[in-house]
């Protein structure tokens, strides 16, 4: 029963990593931007929302606000960062370095206004009821579940789709047939960023509401979706989001054979193996070399 | 106040044989790895053992620092071989992570979260290095050392190749340069550097735990060579005296809680990265600017 209870919230935990890790593919795959600072956006969007239940704001208003900071902070970089650096054809390591300052830079700002302790919101939709003997589910493990099917459904059918859609998949293969047809790659990569940064906000609001958060949490988120695009087969966003369920699942089960130590450690030994032996991940067509 | 400009110096010329040993990888193989701390943790922790189990020989527990850390930078070389770019980054970020977890767990050989307590002052052929000067001046002498080294193998047709790579390695390969062979000895070279970092470290400061060998260490490393500008001899130095003179410079703002120092100074180095990378990405003694 032990493993079965981990296995629902390794679950629960996996669903909202698969959300957050199919942002960070969204973003590379239609601009090949590899977006370092996407853990900066889950830890902002999930601070944002802290602060609005702290000043007295209805939920639904916090989760508004917490996704206008993520959009608006995705576009930004997008604009601000990304964008200068390709511009002079920065190499890919300019970026990560850049982005990297920005995860160091929000980490330490958010450190200086709220502290380096857990902060948490208290929901009644986390106390635990017993579904079958021995077996407690939260309210929350539907509500992560059922966000993360309904988001999957609407972006399927979006980029399957839609002519944005279309052309948000089309940027990465040919961005001057893209012009020819009259839309702009530039406008699409801001699309694909404030997409790809909305997709963290499901992932941030809830993990306020479940584990808490702390300073360091987007380093771990960043961690989190890199490993679930590798394992995934980078730039796949089926993939990133099997992955990421996964890694969350294993990052679980682990407890139940090791000290929790391990947890996080657990995710970086399937991520090494698969560099080593399959780069190219689950998915990916695509060759590291 | 002599105490303490002597120890920000001892430790000024510890990071700058670390950053020296990073830029091998970084600056001159393009071998961009985030696990540094890792090596310069092993060779603490194998510096650390030799004092406290054989003789606080320096020489000695630099020299087992430099095996140890040398020997196990294999687990970079492994996928530096297999995969480049990103990916490369991110094996190099899932390395040091593991690495964190190892040192917390490993409590016998680590002492865990503890660490390991009561290191003795070191000494060179019986004679005692106790004298903070004195130590300095060793430290000063392996850094020099590194100094040298890289100096002579980066004129020499190792590190012309090792560049070459850096810049182009198909077409290193293709002119006939033995690739894997190359990229392997860069990362053994700058592995037992930092090795050796690492057991004077831990002779300096008499004490070694898991905290300085995390994740945010690698990146300050990091940060001390791209902020002082990788693949230049001087840069790496430039960047470590700035890094570390940025905290010692903090305290002496009136009104700014000691509590906050630490992020400041995170805010600070994070910024100058990302504000260095949109304009200036060859750091600050990089002589190309927007090199590709």
């Amino acid at each position: 029963m032990l493993l079965l209870q981990l296995l629902v919230s390794g679950i629960e935990t996996g669903a909202l990593y698969a959300l957050t890790a199919a942002g960070f593919a969204l973003i590379f795959g239609a601009t090949r931007i590899f977006h370092f600072a996407h853990g900066a956006t889950y830890a902002l969007a999930g601070y944002a929302f802290v602060l609005a239940s702290r000043l007295g704001l209805a939920w639904p208003l916090g989760g508004l606000l917490a996704l206008a900071v993520a959009v608006g902070f995705g576009l930004f970089l997008e604009a601000a960062v990304y964008r200068p650096i390709q511009r002079h054809h920065g190499a890919f390591f300019t970026v990560f370095v850049a982005a990297f300052g920005v995860v160091i830079v929000v980490q330490s700002l958010i450190e200086l206004s709220f502290g380096r302790a857990f902060v948490a919101i208290s929901t009644p939709l986390t106390r635990a009821h017993e579904i079958l003997p021995g077996l407690y589910i939260a309210q929350v493990f539907w509500v992560a579940l059922a966000i993360a099917i309904v988001i999957f459904a609407l972006l399927g059918s979006f980029l399957a789709r839609a002519r944005a859609g279309i052309g948000l998949r089309a940027l990465s293969e040919n961005p001057d047939l893209l012009r020819a047809f009259g839309l702009s790659a530039r406008r699409l990569s801001a699309l694909a960023f404030a997409l790809g940064s909305a997709l963290a906000v499901p992932g941030a609001v809830l993990g306020a509401a479940t584990t808490g958060l702390s300073p360091g949490v987007g380093a771990h988120v960043m961690l989190i979706s890199l490993a679930a695009s590798v394992v995934g087969g980078i730039g796949s966003l089926r993939g990133a989001a099997l992955a990421g369920l996964l890694l969350g699942v294993v990052e679980t089960l682990v407890v139940a054979f090791l000290d929790t130590q391990w947890s996080e450690a657990a995710g970086f030994v399937v991520l090494f193996v698969f560099i080593l032996f399959r780069p190219s991940g689950l998915f990916g067509a695509a060759v590291a070399r | 106040m002599i105490a303490y400009l002597l120890n920000l110096a001892q430790l000024a010329a510890i990071f700058g044989l670390l950053s020296v040993s990073l830029n091998i990888l970084i600056g001159y193989g393009g071998i961009f790895s985030v696990a540094h701390a890792v090596f310069f943790g092993l060779g603490a922790y194998a510096g650390a053992h030799v004092a406290l189990d054989l003789a606080p020989d320096i020489l000695l527990a630099a020299l087992a620092a430099a095996l140890t850390a040398g020997v196990l930078s294999a687990l970079l070389a492994l996928p530096a071989l297999r995969v480049r770019g990103e990916y490369f980054v991110i094996a190099s970020l899932g390395l040091q992570m593991l690495a964190t977890t190892v040192f917390t767990e490993a409590s016998d050989i680590t002492g865990g979260l503890g660490g390991l307590v009561g290191i003795p002052p070191p000494t060179v052929f019986g004679v005692s290095l106790a004298d903070p000067l004195a130590f300095l001046l060793v430290c000063l002498g392996f850094l020099a050392l590194a100094l040298a080294v890289v100096r002579l193998l980066m004129r020499a047709s190792f590190g012309r190749a090792l560049m070459a790579l850096r810049d182009s390695e198909s077409a290193a390969e293709a002119l006939g340069k033995n690739v894997p062979l190359l990229k392997t000895l860069a990362v053994l070279l700058g592995g037992a550097f930092a090795g050796v970092a690492g057991a004077l470290f831990a002779f300096q400061e008499a004490f070694v735990n898991v905290e300085s060998f995390t994740l945010d260490q690698s990146v300050l490393i990091m940060a001390m060579v791209i902020i002082g500008g990788a693949g230049t001899l001087a840069g790496p130095l430039l960047g470590t005296v700035l890094l570390l003179a940025l905290p010692a410079a903090l305290t002496f703002i009136p009104g700014l809680p000691p509590t906050d120092i630490g992020a400041v100074q995170q805010l600070i180095y994070g910024l100058a990265m990302t504000v260095l990378m949109i304009f200036r990405p060859a750091g600050l003694a990089g002589r190309l600017a927007g090199r590709r």
